[in-house]
């Protein structure tokens, strides 16, 4: 059984060679991937015109039921982007290693699932065509947006996310990047020469990139929590019983955590098969991400039961009634199926047997990810369907459109994200370079020891 | 919007706080409905339809519940307060009507929550909703604890007015098109009109000058529509409403009501959420 | 405003206003000659019209004619079309208000199924013709005997109508279903006055057998307008009412109680027994078998025969008996039946014991018999059924009235009609009625027409109504009723007609010549008229004399004979008799009891639900022996048991966009049974069978709204009437 996270003794050159040949030959599965999601993709793509042509009546929206799986699959996403920055800012942070291999694609998650999410408050616009009317932009009739608004809030939030995990992604690649310029011909070599941006590994680019790097992570970190915090604002600066809930940033956050792990799962095995990176993407990298979804679901289900517990025990009968309507009423089935799926399957994360068999960590992974979704759409429709007014109670189910929309966006994110894999390197190359390096030199010695000297000096002794 | 301009807004904003009141609102629209005598006939819902171009949907549609109404009557079949009563074998209490519409909240929940401001307090304590500014998030009626607010599922002018139908539209407004929140204006083109008139004859708008659709068709004249104004603001006219408000103890700007004389039957809907709406219900009387 | 204090927003404002107008000259007006019709010459608003200013209404008085109530309405017209109703305040019937009928005969009058042009049947189908064909046509095959079949009509119509009926010594026949010409009878007999004044508003307790009188009970919106007064302190009345299904004037009661159709008389011959019994009432004046009549009703016997409790009939005695002024009411549930006579005399019993004669229930005004209304039954329909099936008429006249509609299956109407030689069809619409003619004479709206009106309920104040185009004409190729009936007399050369070139002419030389004792204004009549939408007469009343009728034992029918449940066909104020069904409005507007919109639905029990082991929105067939329909369930506890409603309305096979197949029609499916006094139909009187079917899939129940139940949240809130008495009452 493997134990080490990594093979310490492979060559430098053979990461380069194994990640630039991932770049040129993936598995036939890779370009099935691409179809599927082309397919998937081209189904949003018909409902969206057909909705743009006719209005938002197609998609089963009606009065109480004014948001519907639109919204809950923009929280959904916005959920998976955090991971990302867990695992390349936070985790970077603190030292842990073992992220090195797995934690471009997951930043490039994060890029791609923000702009899967932003696409969705813009779909279910009514006027789409306004959309623009939410930025400050200057009008000489002096026409501000709601700045009260946490829509407003929400568009500054994921603009700002999306540029700044953008750049971070960016900015990680660089060395990364003049690898690839300098081992490719044509056209690929024009792009990778205009982004590595000059590159040349001397001391003192590396010394600013890693003052950068590690500014941007520091900046990456709170911007993380506080963006879905506010998307979290969406429901709890609301009136709605089971929105105006205080405990939502928090849940909200480890929502996002525990979806955004859950998919970094099952990316991960999907591009250790597509590349044949199994000796980077390793099965004890696999079981640590695997714990990490653990603690973070169990914190998920303890921010839950708060939840339910300080609605049963408040005086807001009306939340309470809505409580009790979640878990015996219409939306029963989907109440129970998330609660299940999101607090009882991930303790299969916790046998060792089942962590380091892939398919069952492939399948769980991807309904973990259900669960959550789940979650989302039971945050949204249950209030609507049952609040104050009781005239009003009414259950809604999302037409076709509505679900056309929702399945193409994971087309429209695996089409982004498969396409980013191809082109640029999804391991990092000078990342696993320096966990080797240290691993294979200074795993058994005093670690404080080697804490003390800057673990990010390049060694002279092997070049790439 | 200049540095200049905020800071005026600033400063006309802290000083309405010290002056308290409602100095800065030129009028507040309200309502009174008696459900003692509202027999939930629909004659209002109609009027509406009339005088608002409110869109018919169809019966596909009505089905999915997009419909336009925005005074509707709501129908239940039990009534808290009469408790063990309501349960026997027959609906022996007869049925509870209830005419909704927009309540027109002093503190509106729909309000803040819009993105682009498309529904704002008006000088006349309406809640304003500015089509053209509206983009369709919809976030103003998935915070209206009344949920009454409607939205344009689809362009309507084609299917609800064929010809010659469309030759009824109020020209004084708008027909909306498709993925515009609209909602009930208290018959805000009626109010600008008698406004105008008042302006033109340099005058004073009176009282009972003009009512809304609704409160003029009503067979019981459950609905009474005026100003509210004299309610809170000392040297305004006394108008019916304010005179119905103050007999019936309820102020503006609670979320409940401390009465004097404990019997008056005016309430208003959902008060406790502090969303503080212009429109007052008096209870309905039951013969025990 | 001078010259120089022009405000940059007040020229706005006024370069505003120009452009409005000249951009309306823009749109294509009913009075102004389109491009689209060929002729290239548009007429400016730049130069208006006489009476027109772009952008401001003005408004026009005239009378609804949504049903025969007849109030008064004022129209607000813009740049030549009529845009909204609203009630005329002078109008003694509605004081200002309207209800939704009302509001929506808007939609009656710009409806896009409206017959614009003449049809005539050759080979079988209509086909269009000019007017001068038309009515050539009618002068050649109008010489035989002729009837016509009408709605309630009244006023110079009625004049008009009267004169071509006595001169081609034809039968008129007033057709409607939803009336009270059992009550009319009754009071007739028993007050000497068939429509007496009813003091809703002086009463403190009002016990209604079925009479819907804020729903669809002769005169709705008068009566809601009393209503509230009766609701209001300080002596706030109380409403009972008791009937099989609940009525909207059911939903408004402090006391509903269900009933067993068709017991209703005896409910009240058990009150009275409770009023001799106990509270001492002499019954020695009455008739001896009305005598034996109310002791034979025992309490218990009362209980076992109507399903009501000895404890509620108790204490709608007591209540009746304690509770000051009272007025006792019968409506359609009490009136349709073989012994419908019976029932509601026994009913008007409680009034003449009670003491209620001249106090709640006084003498009314009657206009002049020429102008008075004809006002239509069932029984008429009935008539012309047995008139047409024996071959005595010629050529059949209809207007206002839809008898292949409304009449039962069981009538066999639609065959006997085929031995009439020619149908002429007055109408706007192409209805089922109107589908069979051979010659369709097109009318124009009630808003493009000239009329008067006198509703056929009064208010103690005779007014009739003037009824005046709020527009021109919509489609030119229609005329108004008058001016059709002028013609018509001119082909029959009818002399004191000869005069007036149209119906306009007639109408006003009418009113303007109404005799000064008469006319209470005085002055320019026909300008007052106009002005004011009414004209006020002269009318004295009498005073009631109340007069037990006999009533002999009613045979009830015995047994199910397996039809278990009683059909109770309710009449809607919306789509009321099925008039309505072509308006969007109405039909988009939910039924005030169970909310249904667009559609029939069956009205059952709970329990009865259960027994069938149907829930809401399951389809059951209801198959009388006359018939079977079928319709969708909506369960509630607001009917018997024994008893299943279904709405008057839907179910037509005409009627245009809106109306033609949606629903069904529960008239189509009643017993052939007859009051054996009256002979008006017995429309309660049907039993009917019950079985679970299918249904269209993809076929729903829509209703409005979601839960039905309050959650215990203050929504509406209730306070008993003690505290009302110490907040706004005498108390």
């Amino acid at each position: 059984m493997q134990h080490k996270d990594i093979n310490e003794d492979i060559r430098w050159a053979q990461i380069n060679k194994d990640v630039l040949r991932s770049m040129e030959n993936p598995r036939k599965a890779y370009w099935i991937s691409v179809g599927i999601c082309l397919a998937l993709l081209s189904l949003a793509v018909i409902a969206e015109i057909y909705q743009y042509n006719v209005g938002l009546g197609p998609t089963n929206l009606n009065w109480p039921h004014m948001w519907g799986l639109y919204i809950a699959t923009f929280i959904f996403w916005i959920g998976m982007s955090h991971s990302g920055t867990l695992l390349s800012a936070i985790l970077h942070i603190i030292h842990a290693d073992w992220r090195k291999p797995i934690y471009r694609f997951a930043e490039a998650m994060t890029t791609f699932t923000l702009m899967t999410a932003g696409l969705f408050p813009i779909i279910h616009l009514g006027r789409v065509w306004n959309m623009y009317w939410v930025l400050p932009y200057y009008s000489d009739r002096g026409i501000w947006p709601n700045f009260r608004s946490p829509l407003v809030w929400d568009a500054f939030a994921i603009s700002t996310y999306l540029t700044s995990s953008a750049l971070f992604l960016f900015i990680g690649m660089i060395p990364d990047l003049a690898i690839c310029r300098d081992n490719t011909r044509g056209w690929k070599k024009k792009l990778y020469t205009v982004l590595s941006l000059g590159w040349r590994g001397d001391d003192r680019q590396w010394r600013n990139f890693r003052k950068t790097y590690l500014i941007m992570a520091c900046f990456l970190i709170p911007l993380a929590v506080s963006v879905h915090s506010i998307v979290s604002s969406d429901f709890a600066m609301s009136i709605m019983p089971g929105w105006h809930v205080t405990t939502f940033p928090p849940y909200f956050v480890a929502g996002a955590l525990y979806s955004g792990c859950a998919g970094i799962i099952t990316l991960f095995i999907l591009l250790r098969y597509f590349f044949r990176f199994e000796q980077y993407m390793t099965l004890p990298i696999l079981e640590k991400t695997c714990k990490l979804t653990f603690a973070i679901a169990m914190v998920w289900t303890y921010l839950n039961l708060i939840e339910y517990s300080s609605v049963w025990y408040g005086h807001d009968t009306v939340a309470k009634e809505l409580l009790i309507d979640k878990f015996t009423g219409p939306y029963s089935p989907y109440f129970w199926a998330m609660n299940i799926l999101g607090s009882v399957l991930p303790f299969t994360l916790a046998f060792e047997k089942l962590r380091r068999h892939i398919p069952t960590m492939f399948a769980v992974s991807i309904l973990l990810n259900v669960g959550m979704w789940l979650e989302r759409w039971m945050i949204v429709s249950p209030t609507l369907a049952m609040s104050y007014e009781p005239f009003t109670h009414t259950v809604m189910w999302a037409s076709w459109v509505q679900w056309f929309i929702v399945i193409g966006s994971f087309g429209w994110f695996g089409l982004l994200f498969l396409v980013f894999v191809k082109i640029f390197p999804s391991v990092s190359m000078y990342e696993v370079k320096e966990m080797i390096f240290h691993r294979r030199h200074l795993a058994n010695k005093d670690i404080a020891a080697v804490m003390h000297r800057r673990s990010s000096d390049p060694q002279p002794s092997e070049g790439h | 919007m200049s540095l200049q301009n905020i800071l005026q807004d600033w400063s006309k904003y802290r000083k309405g706080n010290e002056e308290g009141g409602f100095h800065d609102y030129e009028h507040l629209w309200g309502l009174a409905i008696d459900l003692n005598k509202c027999i939930g006939c629909n004659a209002c819902s109609v009027a509406c339809y009339a005088e608002n171009n409110l869109a018919v949907v169809g019966k596909d549609k009505f089905a999915k519940h997009q419909e336009m109404h925005w005074l509707r009557v709501e129908r239940y079949w039990d009534e808290p307060d009469l408790g063990e009563q309501a349960v026997s074998d027959y609906q022996s209490h007869g049925a509870s009507f209830l005419p909704m519409m927009c309540q027109q909240c002093m503190a509106a929940t729909c309000e803040p929550v819009c993105p682009v401001a498309a529904t704002y307090h008006t000088p006349d304590g309406l809640n304003a909703q500015v089509y053209n500014r509206c983009i369709g998030s919809r976030y103003c009626s998935n915070n209206c604890p009344y949920r009454l607010r409607y939205f344009n599922f689809y362009s309507y002018y084609e299917d609800s007015w064929p010809a010659p139908l469309n030759m009824q539209l109020n020209p004084d407004l708008t027909v909306r098109d498709k993925g515009v929140m609209e909602k009930c204006t208290f018959c805000v083109q009626r109010i600008r009109a008698a406004k105008d008139v008042a302006k033109h004859e340099h005058r004073e708008l009176q009282d009972g000058e003009f009512t809304t659709a609704c409160a003029q068709t009503c067979p019981t004249q459950a609905i009474v529509f005026g100003d509210l104004l004299s309610l809170h603001t000392a040297g305004k006219a006394e108008s019916t409403l304010s005179t119905l408000w103050r007999d019936q103890q309820v102020e503006l700007g609670r979320t409940e009501q401390h009465k004097q004389n404990p019997d008056k039957r005016g309430y208003r809907v959902l008060e406790g959420l502090n969303t503080d709406p212009k429109v007052m219900y008096l209870e309905r009387v039951r013969e025990v | 405003m001078a010259l120089d204090k022009i405000k940059r927003r007040d020229f706005l404002k006024i370069m505003g206003w120009g452009g409005a107008g000249a951009t309306l000259a823009g749109c294509d007006m009913p009075t102004t000659v389109t491009l689209e019709e060929g002729k290239e010459e548009v007429v400016s608003y730049l130069v208006p019209e006489e009476y027109v200013i772009p952008g401001i209404g003005v408004w026009y008085a005239s009378t609804c004619q949504q049903c025969a109530a007849g109030c008064g309405v004022h129209g607000r017209v813009r740049e030549g079309r009529v845009l909204k109703l609203e009630g005329n305040p002078e109008s003694a019937v509605n004081s200002g208000a309207l209800c939704q009928m009302g509001q929506s005969a808007l939609q009656t009058h710009y409806n896009p199924d409206r017959i614009q042009q003449p049809l005539l049947r050759s080979g079988g189908a209509l086909k269009k013709v000019s007017w001068d064909e038309a009515l050539a046509q009618l002068q050649q095959k109008a010489g035989g005997r002729s009837a016509w079949v009408t709605g309630t009509i009244s006023g110079h119509q009625a004049v008009l109508l009267d004169a071509y009926v006595k001169a081609t010594q034809a039968r008129h026949y007033p057709v409607e279903v939803v009336g009270s010409p059992v009550w009319n009878r009754v009071c007739q007999d028993m007050l000497g006055d068939a429509n007496p004044r009813l003091r809703i508003d002086e009463a403190d307790l009002i016990v209604s057998f079925g009479a819907d009188f804020l729903g669809t009970w002769n005169s709705p919106v008068h009566f809601s307008r009393q209503y509230a007064r009766f609701r209001q302190g300080p002596k706030r009345g109380m409403l009972i009412q008791i009937e099989p299904a609940m009525t909207l004037t059911g939903a408004n009661a402090d006391l509903w109680l269900a009933i067993r159709p068709g017991t209703e008389g005896v409910f009240a011959l058990g009150v009275a027994n409770v009023l001799v019994d106990r509270y001492q009432t002499s019954i020695a004046g009455l008739p001896a078998d009305a005598q034996k009549a109310i002791r034979l009703y025992t309490p218990d016997h009362v209980k076992d025969i109507t399903g009501v409790s000895v404890d509620q009939l108790m204490k709608v005695a007591e209540l009746l008996k304690k509770r000051g002024n009272s007025l006792v009411l019968a409506g359609s549930t009490a009136e349709g039946h073989s012994y419908g006579y019976q029932s509601v005399a026994s009913i008007m019993l409680l009034n003449i014991l009670l003491g209620n004669v001249g106090k709640t229930l006084q003498a009314n005004v009657h206009a002049p018999a020429q102008l008075a209304p004809r006002v239509g039954n069932t029984a008429n329909l009935v008539a012309f059924a047995e008139a047409a099936a024996a071959g005595n008429i010629d050529v059949a006249f209809f207007y206002g009235s839809n008898p292949l509609y409304l009449a039962p299956q069981s009538l066999g109407l639609k065959g006997k009609l085929d031995k009439v030689g020619f149908k002429v069809a007055l109408s706007s619409f192409m209805d089922e009625t109107t589908a069979q003619a051979d010659l369709v004479l097109p009318l124009a709206s009630a808003l493009e027409d000239w009329g008067s009106h006198v509703g056929a309920y009064q208010n103690g104040e005779l007014q009739v109504s003037i009824q005046q185009p709020l527009m021109e004409k919509l489609y030119p190729e229609t005329r108004g009723f008058g001016d059709v009936m002028l013609g018509l007399l001119k082909q029959r050369q009818v002399r004191e007609f000869a005069l007036y070139e149209d119906y306009y002419a007639y109408l006003r030389n009418a009113v303007a010549a109404m005799p000064a004792a008469l006319n209470k204004a005085g002055g320019n009549a026909w300008n007052n008229a106009l002005q004011h939408g009414v004209v006020a007469l002269n009318a004295g009343s009498g005073a009631l004399r109340p007069r037990a009728v006999s009533l002999p034992q009613p045979e009830m029918a015995a047994g199910d004979d397996g039809y278990p449940y009683h059909l109770v066909p309710s009449a809607r104020l919306g789509l009321w008799d099925g008039r309505h069904a072509n308006i969007p409005w109405l039909q988009e507007a939910p039924d005030q009891i169970t909310k249904v919109v667009w559609d029939s639905w069956v009205e059952l029990h709970p329990t009865t639900a259960a027994k069938l082991g149907v829930a809401r929105g399951d389809t059951v067939k209801i198959a009388s022996k006359a018939g079977a329909i079928e319709a969708k369930v909506y369960v509630y506890k607001g009917i018997h048991p024994d008893a299943i409603g279904v709405p008057l309305g839907q179910g037509h096979d005409e009627y245009g966009r809106y109306a033609k197949g949606r629903g069904v029609n529960p008239l189509s499916i009643l017993n052939d049974t007859k009051d054996q006094t009256t002979g008006e139909l017995a429309l309660h009187a049907t039993r009917v069978q019950l079985s679970r079917t299918a249904g269209k899939p993809g076929d729903k129940l829509v209703l409005m709204g979601g839960s039905e139940s309050q959650l215990g949240r203050k929504m509406v809130a209730t306070v008993k009437a003690e505290v009302f008495a110490r907040s706004e009452g005498d108390a």
